[in-house]
């Protein structure tokens, strides 16, 4: 019983993360802003999920095959994931999109054009 | 391009065999030499690409341990992190203050470099945009949903945290 409370929370603290991350995407003023809202989701988001699922295959199915691909997934989504977020964030100041809100500080226009 | 090195197919094979194991989780003969021969067509034709500098760093066990503490530090930096742009994201999404900070870096080698990039983009609130190199020294471009501090030096240290010390530790 407690097993099942410590698996719904995982679950329930990563779907939280991912309607945070959701709710930045579609409300954030700029392209990279809604980015940085986006790896809300694919970071805590997947991985309270991935942790609750992986501990329900383990301990109520009694499978842990299963387990340890949910672990994979895991594993596989942390370390592919910046690399796509890396290269659209690039691409996207590459082809002049840029905030409307004048930036902060903006050291790479100045080394880049 | 460069030439294909044994060490480096042992490594990679290594790797592709262990993924194999997990993936399908059976330990018959017929399984094992399946994944054995496939392992060794992917680590022929891939470790080139995949490995450049020392093949068999993971099996110093004061790097292992550093890898392993560095896990528990990222988790650390990860939710902090997660829960800033998370309470912004719920507070309406106007408390942001974006801009592109240049850090200076002090990491040797590709692989490190490219460990705390991805580190720091897998953190929420910031995202790495380019990897420079001049007179010598690296510099990442980073984008960061708060400036907190314009100074490049005090932002590298509020950005990468206890990080750099991780990845130095495991890498060198």
């Amino acid at each position: 019983m407690a097993l099942r409370i410590v698996i719904d929370v995982l679950i329930a603290v990563g779907l939280v993360f991912a309607v945070a991350g959701t709710k930045g995407i579609l409300k954030m003023p700029d392209t990279f802003c809604r980015m940085q809202a986006s790896t809300c989701v694919s970071t805590l988001g997947v991985l309270g999920v991935v942790l609750g699922g992986a501990l329900y295959a383990f301990c109520i199915m009694g499978s842990v095959s299963t387990g340890v691909k949910v672990i994979l997934i895991g594993l596989l989504l942390i370390t592919i994931n910046p690399v796509g977020a890396h290269a659209i964030a690039k691409g996207a100041y590459k082809n002049g999109i840029r905030p409307d809100k004048e930036m902060e500080i903006d050291d790479y226009r100045g080394d880049f054009e | 391009m460069p030439k294909t090195k044994f060490p480096a197919v042992i490594s990679t094979f290594l790797l592709c065999f262990c993924f194999w194991l997990l993936l399908t989780w059976s330990f018959e003969a017929q399984e094992l030499a399946a994944g054995a021969v496939v392992s060794l067509a992917a680590a022929l034709l891939s470790a080139r690409f995949f490995i450049h500098e020392k093949p068999f760093w993971l099996f110093n066990p004061a790097k292992f341990g550093a890898l392993f503490v560095y896990v528990f530090v990222f988790l650390g930096e990860l939710i902090k992190a997660n829960v800033d742009v998370a309470k912004r994201c719920f507070g309406g999404c106007t408390d942001v203050n974006p801009g592109i900070v240049k850090v200076p870096v002090d990491l040797e080698g590709d692989y490190a470099r490219a460990m705390l990039a991805n580190s720091i983009t897998l953190t929420p609130g910031t995202i790495t945009l380019d990897i420079a190199e001049q007179d010598g020294k690296s510099y990442y471009y980073i984008h960061w949903i708060d400036v907190a501090e314009t100074d490049r030096e005090k932002a590298g240290d509020i950005i990468k945290g206890r990080m750099e010390k991780w990845v130095r530790r495991i890498w060198q």
